[in-house]
């Protein structure tokens, strides 16, 4: 997962991938695999939340998200998701 | 003793359930697990598939048009990876769909209190068809759709 944080004038912009190969229902039919996709990401900056979505097999492979939210810089975002399968992920980025 | 701990276990299942609604943050694959599978028409310009799905999720498909910017691009050479953007001053929730797909819902969106709903993602087209946003703004629903030319199919892989 690749994330970059940066705040301005009390708005922090955030522009993350996360890499996973959302294999749709269609897409895994063809390849002999199972279905897997990213189905919830959120973003907190000291255990609150900033960021929340809850996502289907039709984001684009290793999804690309960009998002915004009321902060600062130097504090420190988490940004988690969890696939069908349960596998999930986490990664911290401090807000520059 | 047995009524006893029958009362004890009542009041820690109450509390579990009671944890999740406190909680803002919503799975929403978990919260509402039908509205995923909400099929489209097999003709993109049939909405109805959306329309559906905005009913399962919102509640109500009465939308009006504005306070949405939607951007998308006119062509897509390649479905597999389409951009797509939306802004609005604020929101408490927003969705997105789209016709040219097997299932009709893309992602849901809980905007949180600090969230300032300018979000982009990037979604998989089949074909061409067409790309709805729905906000929820003070309890009414708006509505901005754009349609989207895919001249490379995005989910043969």
């Amino acid at each position: 997962m690749r994330i970059k944080a940066k705040a301005k004038d009390g708005v922090v912009t955030v522009k993350a991938m996360m890499k996973h190969p959302m294999l749709s229902y269609d897409i895994a039919k063809k390849k002999g695999k199972e279905a897997n996709f990213i189905v919830h990401i959120s973003g907190k900056v000291d255990g609150k939340d900033v960021y929340d979505a809850s996502t289907s097999q039709f984001l684009s492979k290793n999804p690309y998200i960009k998002f915004q939210f009321k902060g600062e810089a130097g504090k420190e975002l988490e940004l988690s998701w969890v696939d069908l399968k349960g596998n999930t992920k986490s990664k911290k980025a401090k807000i520059k | 003793m047995e009524r006893r701990k029958f009362l004890g276990l009542g009041l820690g299942a109450a509390a579990i359930s009671l944890a999740p609604v406190s909680a803002l943050a919503k799975n929403y694959r978990k919260e509402l697990p039908k509205v995923w599978s909400i099929k489209n028409k097999d003709k993109a310009d049939d909405l109805s598939g959306v329309n559906e799905a905005i009913k399962a999720v919102f509640g109500s498909d009465k939308t009006e048009d504005g306070k949405i910017k939607l951007k998308a691009p006119d062509i897509a050479e390649n479905g597999a990876v389409v951009p797509v953007s939306f802004s609005l001053e604020k929101a408490t929730k927003v969705a997105l769909f789209q016709s040219a797909d097997p299932e009709a819902l893309v992602a849901i969106w809980d905007i949180p209190e600090v969230g300032i709903p300018n979000y982009s993602v990037r979604i998989k087209l089949k074909k061409t068809g067409t790309v709805v946003v729905v906000a929820e703004v003070d309890g009414k629903l708006y509505r901005a759709q754009k349609d989207v030319k895919v001249t490379a199919g995005g989910c043969g892989g």
